[in-house]
C-alpha cells in the first residue's frame, strides 16, 4: 500500500504549532517513513496536490479572504482535514481583535502605533486579500479533527500523525487533550 | 437512613443528603462547576445532570434530594452530550480562550471540566461580547470576561463572610456581577476577605500578588496559623522558590472553614515594613551592624548589671514557646520589676484572674456562634477586630438570628440590629445591670439603669425579650470591658447565667491569652527602670510604647521590620516573621495550634525563642523549653483548654 499523502500550510497563526511540529526530534524520522510528506509552508512545494493528498494539516485560524482560499482548497484535495492549534480550532491569540472589531484594529496597527512616525495609513491595494473577523477552520469548512493546544505538544503531534498514518482515529484525552 | 443506587452501587445516606453529596461520598465523581462543598446548593450550572430512572429528564444533582429506592446513573451518551452541552453553552457566551489567562493548566475549573469532558474544540463559537474589566480592587482584579455566572462569589460572600456586596444584575446571558448597586469593587463595601477570589472556579476573579507566577502544581502548600488576631485561623501560604505567592483559608478547616479576612490573606502579601537583616549595636549615637556574639554580649552585660532594674515586655503574637521562654529569662532569672505583653493583656488577664477566683472555665466555643440564634455584643467591634469570628455573625443575621447591640458610638453593625443601647461613657456596668433588670422584669431598677445609662428603658426591656426568646443566646465581649475590671467580668457571668446564654470573650491578639496564662499582664511601669527589652517579633510597635519608651536608658528591641522604636533602640536583635518560625498558638477557643515555618529567611535572622534561648545562655540563667505546655495545663483559664 502506497504511503498517506499529508499536506500542511499555516494561516493567521504564529508558526509556533509547526514549530512544536519539529520538536517531534527523532520521531520526524518515523513520521517520514509512515508517510509522504507532500507541501509544506517550509519545504519547497506549497500546495497540496491538485489530485488530492490524504490528509491535511492547517495551522491559524482564517483572519482574511486569503485564508479562506486556503481552507476551501485543502477542504477540497484533503480527505482528511486537521486543525491544528488554539488558532486554528478556535480562533486563539488573534481571536482577540474580534472583540474590538477590524475597523479599530487596523486604526491601532497602522496609525496609532507608537513607532509610526508620519500620518500612517492603512493599506488599501485591491491586491490584498481582504479581512475578516478571526474564525475558527470549522466556521469555514467542515474539520475532521481538532487538535487544540497553543501549541499543541510535540507528543500530541505525533500522536495524530502516526495514528492517521496508520489508518487509526487519534483520540485525544487525558495528557493529550489540553488547550493552552 | 435512604437507600439508593448509583451506578448500579447500593448507598445508605441521612434524609436531606442531594444525590451529589451522596455519589461523592462514596468515591463517585460527578462533574460539577457552581457547586462547592462550603456553600449551599444552587443548581446553577447544569453540569452535574444525571439520570434518574422513571425521570422524564435528566435532573441536576446538586439540588437532588436522594429518595429510597432511586436509581441514579451518572454517566452514559445522553448526559455525557447533555454535559458537553452546557459547556459549549458556557464557552460561547464570554472570553474563555485558554492561552492567555492566569488560571490556564491546572487551575481552571472550567478548563478541567471540559478536559473531562473530552471536549476538543467548541461546537459554537463566542458571540464576541466585550466585557469590563473592574482593576479597581487594591488586592484582586475582576475579569467579568472569564465569568460563567456560577454564583459562587455571589454566594461566599454573603454566606460565608456574611457582607453582600457581591450580587447580579440583569438576567440570561446578560446577568452581570456586580458590587453594591454597580460601583468599582474599590468602591464597594467589599471588606477584602478575598474569599470570592478563593472560591472562584475560573480566572474571573484572580489575586493581585500571585496572578502569572505560578500554577497550583508549581506552588508549595505550607499549612499555617494566622496571628493576626486570637480567632487563629488555620491557613495556606502558597510558597514558590521561598517567595510567599499568597495565602488562602483551608476548606476542610473546623475552626474558620476556608474563610479568612484581608488581615490574613492580603496584608502579608503587601507587607512593605523594611526587614532588619543583622544584630545592630549603638556606637558613637549610631547603630552599626554587629555580630551576634558581639549584640547578646552587650544586652547580657547590661541585664546583668540593673537586674530588678529591667522591664521586658512580649509581644503577644509570640508563640507560647517563646512567651515562656521569655518569662522564665526576665521573671524568674532576673526577677526584672515588669515582665508583660505590649498589650499588657488588657484582653485576657482579667478573665484569668476571674478564672481562678471562680476555680473554673466559664467561657462557651467559637462554635456556639455557628448555631447562636441571638448574638449580644457588649461593647464590642468583633466585626473589626476579630473579623472572621464577626463573619460567623453577620451571615447569621438575615437567617433569623437576633442582634443586640451595647455600645458606646456608631458600630458596624448598627444597620442590623434589633435592639441598640447606646451607653453614656463609662457606665457599662449599669448597662449590664438594666439587661438583667430587664430580663428579672424589674421595671424599677430597670428605670435607674436607663437614668443612668441614657438608654430608654423600653429598648432594655426590647433587648431582654430578644435574649428570652432566644434558645441560644450568645455574649460576646472583649477588650473593652474586661480591660475594666474584674468585677465587670463577673457580672457578665451573671448576666449570661441569668439569660442562660453562652459566654465569648474575643481575647485581643494570637497570643494573648497564653501570655495572661503565664502571668506576663502587669501594667507597664517605667520608674526607676534602667533598661528595657521588647519582643516585638513581628509586630508594629504602637505609637503610645514607641513615645513611654523614649527617655529609656538602655533599650533593646528584638524585632522583625525597622520602626521608630528600633531607630531608638541601643540592640537590635533581628527576627523572623510568623511565617518564618514554628510555633504554638492559644486561641480564643482554648484551641493550641502548632504551626511550622513556611517561609526561610536570610542566615543573620533568627526565630523568637532561639534569640532568647541564646540571650539565656548569655545572661547564665537556666531555662526548661518543654515546660511549657504543663504551665498552660495548671492555670486556670476562662475557657477550657485543647491542647
Amino acid at each position: 500500500m502506497a504511503k498517506p499523502k499529508v499536506s500542511s500550510d499555516w494561516m493567521c497563526g504564529c508558526a509556533g504549532c509547526h514549530m512544536s511540529l519539529l520538536d517531534m526530534d527523532e520521531r520526524l524520522a518515523q513520521v517520514i517513513e509512515l508517510v509522504d510528506l507532500r507541501s509544506t509552508p517550509i519545504t519547497d512545494l506549497k500546495e497540496p496536490d491538485e489530485s488530492g493528498v490524504d490528509v491535511g494539516v492547517l495551522e491559524g485560524g482564517i483572519n482574511n479572504t486569503a485564508n479562506e482560499e486556503v481552507a476551501h482548497y485543502f477542504r477540497k484535495r484533503c480527505k482528511i482535514l486537521v486543525a491544528l492549534g488554539d488558532c486554528a480550532v478556535f480562533g486563539g491569540v488573534p481571536a482577540m481583535r474580534n472583540f474590538v472589531g477590524e475597523e479599530a484594529a487596523l486604526q491601532r496597527a497602522y496609525v496609532e502605533t507608537e513607532s509610526t512616525d508620519s500620518e500612517g495609513k492603512i493599506p488599501d491595494d485591491p491586491e490584498l486579500a481582504r479581512m475578516t473577523p478571526v474564525r475558527a477552520i470549522h466556521e469555514v469548512v467542515p474539520v475532521d479533527y481538532h487538535v487544540p493546544g497553543c501549541p499543541p505538544d510535540a507528543d500530541v503531534i505525533f500522536h495524530v500523525l502516526s495514528e492517521l498514518a496508520q489508518g487509526r482515529k487519534p483520540d485525544l484525552k487525558g495528557d493529550l487533550l489540553h488547550w493552552h | 437512613m435512604i437507600t439508593l443506587t448509583i451506578d448500579g452501587k447500593k448507598i445508605e445516606v441521612t434524609e436531606g443528603t442531594t444525590v451529589l453529596r451522596a455519589a461523592q461520598a462514596n468515591g463517585l465523581n460527578i462533574p460539577t462547576l457552581c457547586d462547592h462543598p462550603n456553600l449551599t446548593p444552587y443548581g446553577g450550572c447544569r453540569l452535574c445532570l444525571v439520570e434518574v430512572e422513571g425521570a422524564r429528564t435528566l435532573q441536576p444533582s446538586c439540588t437532588l434530594p436522594a429518595t429510597n429506592n432511586m436509581v441514579v446513573f451518572t454517566d452514559n451518551e445522553r448526559i455525557r452530550s447533555a454535559r458537553k452541552f452546557v459547556l459549549t453553552m458556557i464557552f460561547s457566551e464570554r472570553n474563555h480562550f485558554c492561552p492567555f489567562c492566569q488560571v490556564s493548566g491546572g487551575d481552571c475549573e472550567l478548563q478541567n471540566a471540559a478536559y473531562e469532558q473530552e471536549m476538543t474544540h467548541w461546537p459554537i463559537q463566542p458571540a464576541w461580547t466585550t466585557y469590563p474589566v473592574d482593576a479597581s480592587h487594591p488586592y484582586f482584579v475582576l475579569d467579568h470576561n472569564r465569568c460563567i455566572l456560577c454564583r459562587r462569589c455571589v454566594r461566599a460572600c454573603g454566606e460565608l463572610a456574611g457582607n453582600f456586596t457581591l450580587g447580579f444584575e440583569e438576567r440570561g446571558a446578560k446577568s452581570f456581577l456586580v458590587a453594591d448597586l454597580g460601583v468599582p469593587l474599590g468602591e464597594s463595601s467589599c471588606i477584602s476577605c478575598g474569599t470570592c477570589v478563593q472560591i472562584c472556579p475560573t480566572g474571573a476573579l484572580i489575586d493581585r500578588s500571585s496572578a502569572y507566577r505560578g500554577r497550583e502544581t508549581q506552588v508549595e502548600r505550607h499549612p499555617s496559623i494566622c496571628t493576626g488576631c486570637s480567632v487563629g485561623c488555620t491557613l495556606d501560604v502558597l510558597v514558590r522558590d521561598n517567595n510567599m505567592m499568597r495565602i488562602e483559608g483551608d476548606w476542610t478547616s473546623e475552626l474558620n472553614g476556608g474563610v479568612i479576612c484581608k488581615t490574613g490573606r492580603f496584608l502579608p502579601t503587601v507587607e512593605d515594613r523594611t526587614r532588619i537583616v543583622t544584630p545592630l549595636v549603638r556606637r558613637d549615637g549610631k547603630l552599626v551592624a554587629a555580630t551576634w556574639e558581639q549584640a547578646l554580649d552587650a544586652v547580657a552585660a547590661e541585664m546583668k548589671a540593673q537586674g530588678s532594674k529591667v522591664a521586658a515586655l512580649a509581644s503577644p503574637r509570640l508563640s507560647a514557646e517563646s512567651l515562656h521562654a521569655f518569662k522564665q529569662i526576665f521573671k524568674d532569672h532576673l526577677a526584672a520589676s515588669t515582665v508583660t505583653t505590649t498589650d499588657e493583656c488588657a484582653a485576657t488577664a482579667n478573665l484569668v484572674k476571674t478564672a481562678a477566683a471562680l476555680g473554673h472555665a466559664f467561657e462557651g466555643k467559637l462554635e456556639d456562634l455557628h448555631t447562636a440564634d441571638c448574638f449580644l455584643l457588649l461593647d464590642e467591634d468583633i466585626v473589626a477586630d476579630h473579623e472572621v469570628a464577626g463573619f460567623f455573625i453577620k451571615r447569621s443575621l438575615p437567617l433569623g438570628a437576633s442582634l443586640v447591640l451595647v455600645n458606646e458610638g456608631a458600630h458596624p453593625l448598627d444597620l442590623n440590629a434589633d435592639a441598640n443601647l447606646k451607653f453614656k461613657k463609662g457606665t457599662l456596668a449599669a448597662v449590664i445591670q438594666g439587661l438583667r433588670a430587664a430580663l428579672a422584669q424589674n421595671h424599677t431598677a430597670v428605670s435607674d439603669a436607663a437614668a443612668q445609662t441614657g438608654i430608654a428603658a423600653d429598648t432594655f426591656l426590647q433587648a431582654a425579650q430578644k435574649l428570652s426568646e432566644a434558645e441560644k443566646p450568645v455574649i460576646v465581649f472583649g477588650k473593652n470591658l474586661v480591660s475594666q475590671g474584674e468585677a465587670l467580668v463577673q457580672a457578665v457571668i451573671e448576666l449570661a447565667e441569668a439569660a442562660h446564654a453562652s459566654l465569648l470573650s474575643t481575647k485581643g491578639q494570637a497570643n494573648s491569652l497564653t501570655a495572661a496564662l503565664f502571668g506576663l499582664s502587669a501594667p507597664l511601669n517605667l520608674q526607676d527602670i534602667k533598661a528595657v527589652y521588647v519582643a516585638l517579633g513581628d509586630e508594629e510597635p504602637s505609637r503610645k510604647l514607641t513615645q513611654q519608651l523614649e527617655k529609656a536608658p538602655f533599650l533593646v528591641v528584638q524585632a522583625a521590620y525597622t520602626s521608630q522604636l528600633s531607630g531608638m533602640a541601643h540592640v537590635v536583635l533581628p527576627a523572623q516573621t510568623a511565617f518564618e518560625q514554628a510555633g504554638s498558638y492559644l486561641n480564643l477557643d482554648g484551641r493550641l495550634q502548632k504551626s511550622e515555618a513556611a517561609l526561610q529567611c536570610t542566615e543573620d535572622v533568627r526565630a523568637n525563642l532561639e534569640i532568647l534561648q541564646a540571650l539565656a545562655a548569655h545572661l547564665g540563667a537556666a531555662i526548661n523549653l518543654n515546660s511549657w505546655s504543663a504551665e498552660l495545663n495548671t492555670a486556670a483559664s476562662p475557657v477550657a483548654l485543647v491542647l
